[in-house]
């Protein structure tokens, strides 16, 4: 299985390559209202994933026959305030988690960069889940903030 | 490549994802795997990371090897620093951009872990499965994304 992820990753990583989604000029277009490409590629990309998920629901199994388990993500303060501070990161670097990948690929040096602070960010944040628990009223660790 | 296709592919790969392995799309979750190598705080610990690592890694390192391959056929693989409007308004020197790229990381890293998701778990997977979580958090990121960017092109550059 670990080939099929592979590819599959390969795949994806190659179409945010080629469609831009880890441009810099791009990402600050879209934020600027100026560039409107990548809110198409994300609305398409849920066009066709919404419909398929009903689908793939109303089947209720997966290729090999198990049932399709997969969780709703919990709603709770850090959607929020994670998702303020995400954005910031975003337009900062001009990446998502996605591209930060891709652009290390691509051979941008300064996206090593990215990844080592968002390392950092996540280790820090995972180091501090009970404190920050308490503030944002985080669901428990087993459950997590939602995982994807 | 066209934005349409773009999406429909990325679509395409989030159902298969799904359909064929059972797993559900989501990249940001990918940066606690690669922290549970070396962190043992019992976040780093959880059924979530521990067993999504098996599909996450190869995932995280097919992106990775998608922009080579890109690259690569696209005008040849080369080490680039450029950064389009960020060198020609700003002009930051190398360890300036660096730094910049790091702080960005650790916003990006802390922010998707507090609001469990990124762009693909919460902003592809959320609203397409109509999650108020995914709806939440895409309006939040794109506030700040929109509001970051603003100030930096509109404010501080305008």
């Amino acid at each position: 299985m670990a080939i099929l992820y592979l590819l599959l990753g390969t795949l994806f990583g190659f179409v945010l390559s080629r469609s831009g989604a880890g441009d810099y000029d791009m990402v600050q277009g879209m934020f600027l209202f100026e560039r409107f490409q990548l809110y198409g590629i994300i609305g398409v990309a849920i066009l066709v994933t919404a419909p398929g998920l009903r689908l793939l629901q109303r089947r209720g199994r997966s290729l090999l026959g198990r049932p399709l388990e997969f969780e709703s993500k919990p709603r709770h303060r850090g959607n929020i305030a994670g998702g303020l501070l995400f954005g910031i990161g975003w337009s900062i670097t001009g990446m998502c988690p996605g591209p930060i990948l891709v652009n290390i690929g691509e051979g941008k040096l300064y996206a090593l960069a990215a990844l080592l602070g968002a390392l950092l960010g996540a280790g820090a944040f995972g180091t501090l889940y009970s404190r920050l628990e308490r503030v944002f009223a985080l669901p428990p660790l087993a459950k997590g903030t939602g995982d994807g | 490549m066209h934005w349409a296709i773009a999406g429909a592919a990325i679509g395409l790969i989030t159902l298969c994802l799904l359909f064929v392995a059972n797993r559900r799309l989501g990249i940001s979750t990918g940066f606690d795997d690669l922290c549970s190598f070396v962190l043992r705080r019992p976040y780093f610990r959880r059924r979530a990371v521990v067993s999504g690592r098996t599909w996450r890694l190869p995932f995280l390192a097919g992106l990775v090897l998608g922009g080579a391959l890109s690259a690569a056929l696209g005008g040849g693989w080369a080490p680039r620093w450029d950064a389009g409007m960020l060198d020609t308004v700003f002009a930051l020197g190398e360890g300036a951009k660096l730094m910049w790229m790091f702080a960005g990381g650790l916003l990006i890293g802390f922010g998707t872990r507090l609001a469990g998701g990124c762009t693909s778990g919460h902003g592809i997977f959320g609203l397409s499965n109509a999650e108020g979580s995914g709806l939440a958090t895409t309006l939040a990121f794109m506030a700040g994304g929109v509001l970051t960017t603003q100030l930096l092109y509109r404010g501080l550059a305008g």
